[in-house]
């Protein structure tokens, strides 16, 4: 009964999102949360797609993201023709990743790319040509991204492993701190209120759901509040370290467009909450 | 005619069902300004051209039934290498093939363009003519100019692409995803003759490129900080080496100073300091010695142009091994080689061939080729060339000591040592104002602060308008 409720529950948030989505583009006009509602809505369809209909159509959905939102990255810094290689690098090991979760292999997930990817890579790089001018800035660049966008966004794959609702608590958690920030952000201007407000305010709400969701998630309750109490820190920490890569790479926050910053700024709380609840999860909880 | 139909309905399913959706979903594709192509029945489409991809993505921005009335203009040659390729790009673009540098049979090279355009037909042209380097945007050829000013009715639609010279580069194979920009401007109505419309979409172009969309992340280039060269120029006998020395000594207070004068000195906290000796300085002092000795102006040539070399190499030397913050110079080897030759050669020299000399001997010059006339008319200019020697060093700050040649031959004389074979005053005359040309020329072409201090001054007041001016034209770069 819980089981055909929770599946009800997914169907029903990915609908409201995409009804959300549906009316913006109809009518062509600018919503607050205009582009966030679309990241979410695709988190939620692979969600939903995991629970009914296939658990890998669902992860090559997160897979798909993944490359959109290291696609921007790239198109975003500042590279030289012989990096070029060093890149199809780091766009070919998202499949190789994100099979890794499809098959359940940890062992090789977790090192994938921060030992193979990140060997892999300053290799091709140097490989692409003769100039040595620039390539600690390359190789630094490229695996950056690739870490963020391909193996912190992994981590919701492996979430989406262990059971759905797992990384959906995930995903509804960030999306309230990140609706919290931003009508707080603009409110209060000094540094420390600011921060404590941040997070302060969102905590009710996070604890709350996370408690609620238990039944389904499966974490117990004193993990859930744990983990309530957890997410809107890693979630300041994200759009902290998000905000700094945005403005060096020149992304102004009112003109924020596919392509320029849009897929970065939306994933941005991602960063930190993704694997730190992985591994809390995976730590306590298997 | 039926076939013909069959084939434009199985392009546009191909654009539809098949390229756009693949750039979407791989590579990206973001307009911006789309509204600008609506209600447009008839138009020419500009864009900037830097790879093959550009012409996917223009038609990627066309109504879907302007798919197959559109043509871009595509070089035959290039696409006829392979037959297959040839046959793809025909079938999806159905492009108008030119032949560069060959007329069609009209005798019109823009014939077939104007035959599409008046058939009712849409046109994509890249009017900077080929891929140029990436991110870069090239003159406009007078082509585009041409047409539009035959077609005054006709709105010209300017787009700028910004993403495709890094997924698919002129210098490279390899197809990457990347996002693409497409910024699409308002259309324009271009009056005038074929240069000004030429002009005019190229500062379109131009100003769409600097939208925000196009902008783009851009890693800090290395600065390689020199220490300032400030230079003393001035006939011999100007008090030239004097006022070296005392600026050097004046701005040693707060850093420390080389000084390459007649003898190489270095200066800290306003005092003269010992450093380690450089064999470049003896060889220096040797070859300097004979020049100075030479008995005519033909024998003193050689040895002086080898010891303005050395003192350049000597420049290199100093900032490497003492690293100096300021260095200051008596002469500058490259100013003086540059104003000896006019010296030498007896007809004046124009400015245009003096910055073209001084350009080589700074080795920037590239462009110059070994057959051009500099070359004869200054064969030094080739030797050094071809044995690498031009690779001067400009000065940063400039200061001309102008001494009437009169009074300086007063002063050497009174010096009492041996005179020089150029010591004299007619020479003096013509070097004085070979300088004063050479001081014309680095103002213009290079802006280096230059400053004409009188030298018939007493040294004092030589020495602390020169060090004023030092110190402002400093602080500026600062």
């Amino acid at each position: 009964m819980s089981n055909s409720g929770s599946a009800v529950t997914l169907i029903g948030i990915f609908a409201g999102l995409l009804l959300i989505n549906i009316a913006r583009a109809v009518s062509r006009k600018h919503f607050p949360f205009d582009s966030y509602a679309k990241y979410t809505c695709l988190f939620f369809l692979s969600f939903t797609i995991c629970e009914l209909i296939s658990f890998s159509v669902g992860i090559w959905i997160l897979a798909l993201v993944s490359f959109w939102a290291l696609r921007e990255y790239f198109s975003l810094i500042d590279i030289r023709l012989q990096d070029r290689l060093g890149i199809l690098g780091a766009y070919m090991s998202i499949p190789f990743m994100f099979y890794f979760i499809l098959i359940d292999w940890y062992g090789m997930f977790i090192i994938s790319i921060p030992v193979y990817g990140f060997l892999a890579i300053p290799l091709l790089v140097t490989l692409g040509g003769k100039e040595t001018e620039g390539t600690v800035f390359s190789i630094g660049a490229i695996d950056f991204g690739l870490f963020l966008f391909v193996f912190c966004m992994g981590h919701i794959g492996y979430l989406l492993f262990f059971a759905p609702w797992k990384a959906a608590l995930l995903i509804i958690n960030v999306a309230v701190c990140d609706v919290t920030t931003h009508i707080v952000r603009s409110r209060i201007k000094s540094t420390w209120p600011n921060i404590l407000f941040r997070y302060l305010a969102p905590l009710p709400l996070t604890i709350v759901i996370t408690l609620l969701l238990s039944g389904w998630t499966g974490i117990p309750p004193t993990h859930s509040l744990m983990l309530g109490l957890l997410i809107p820190i890693l979630v300041i920490m994200g759009h902290h370290t998000g905000d700094y890569v945005k403005a060096d790479l020149g992304v102004q926050e009112d003109s924020l467009f596919p392509g320029r910053g849009q897929i970065l700024d939306n994933l941005k709380s991602l960063f930190f909450t993704a694997p730190v609840v992985f591994h809390y999860i995976r730590y306590f909880l298997t | 005619m039926k076939k013909l139909g069959d084939i434009s309905f199985l392009r546009k399913l191909a654009h539809i069902l098949f390229l756009r959706p693949l750039l979407k979903l791989v590579f990206g594709v973001n307009f911006i300004g789309k509204e600008n192509l609506r209600n447009l029945d008839k138009y020419i489409i500009i864009a900037n051209h830097n790879s093959h991809l550009d012409i996917v993505l223009l038609f990627c921005l066309l109504p879907v039934r302007d798919i197959v009335l559109t043509h871009p203009i595509a070089d035959e040659d290039y696409f006829s290498k392979s037959r297959i390729v040839f046959r793809l790009v025909d079938f999806f673009f159905k492009p108008i093939w030119i032949t560069r540098g060959k007329p069609d049979h009209a005798g019109d090279p823009l014939g077939g363009i104007k035959e599409k355009i008046d058939n009712g037909h849409k046109v994509i042209i890249f009017p900077e003519g080929t891929r140029g380097k990436p991110g870069e945007l090239q003159h406009f050829k007078s082509g585009i100019g041409r047409l539009v000013a035959q077609y005054p009715d006709l709105p010209i639609v300017p787009v700028f692409l910004s993403g495709p010279e890094r997924a698919l580069p002129k210098a490279s194979s390899l197809l990457l995803p990347f996002w693409n920009h497409v910024i699409i401007g308002p259309p324009q109505v271009s009056q005038g003759t074929h240069r000004e419309i030429t002009q005019s979409l190229e500062g379109i172009l131009i100003g769409l490129s600097s939208s925000a969309a196009a902008r783009r992340h851009k890693r800090k280039p290395r600065k390689k900080k020199y220490p300032p060269l400030i230079a003393c120029l001035g006939i011999d006998g100007s008090g030239k080496s004097t006022l070296s020395r005392s600026v050097a000594q004046e701005l040693s207070g707060t850093s420390s100073v080389c000084l390459i004068s007649d003898r190489l000195e270095f200066y800290e906290h306003g005092d003269h300091q010992g450093i380690q000796p450089l064999v470049t300085e003896k060889l220096r002092e040797v070859i300097g010695g004979y020049a100075k000795k030479a008995k005519s102006l033909k024998l003193y040539k050689i040895p002086k142009l080898a010891e303005l070399l050395l003192r350049d190499h000597l420049l290199h030397e100093v900032r490497r091994w003492y690293s100096p913050d300021i260095v200051v110079m008596d002469g500058c080897p490259l100013l003086n080689i540059a104003a000896w030759a006019v010296l030498y050669k007896k007809d004046p020299l124009d400015n245009e061939t003096l910055i073209k000399a001084m350009t080589i001997l700074t080795g920037e010059d590239l462009k110059t080729r070994q057959g051009d006339p500099i070359f004869v008319r200054f064969p030094e200019l080739s030797y050094l060339r071809r044995m690498k020697l031009n690779k001067l060093m400009l000065p940063d700050v400039v200061i001309f000591l102008d001494v009437d040649p009169t009074v300086a031959c007063q002063r050497i004389t009174a010096r009492g040592e041996q005179k020089q074979v150029h010591e004299t005053e007619e020479k003096l005359c013509q070097l004085h104002e070979a300088y004063l040309q050479v001081c014309r020329v680095i103002q213009q072409q290079w802006r280096i602060p230059t400053s004409r201090i009188s030298g018939e001054d007493t040294p004092e007041n030589v020495a602390s308008a020169g060090l004023e001016f030092v110190r402002r034209s400093l602080n500026v770069e600062n």
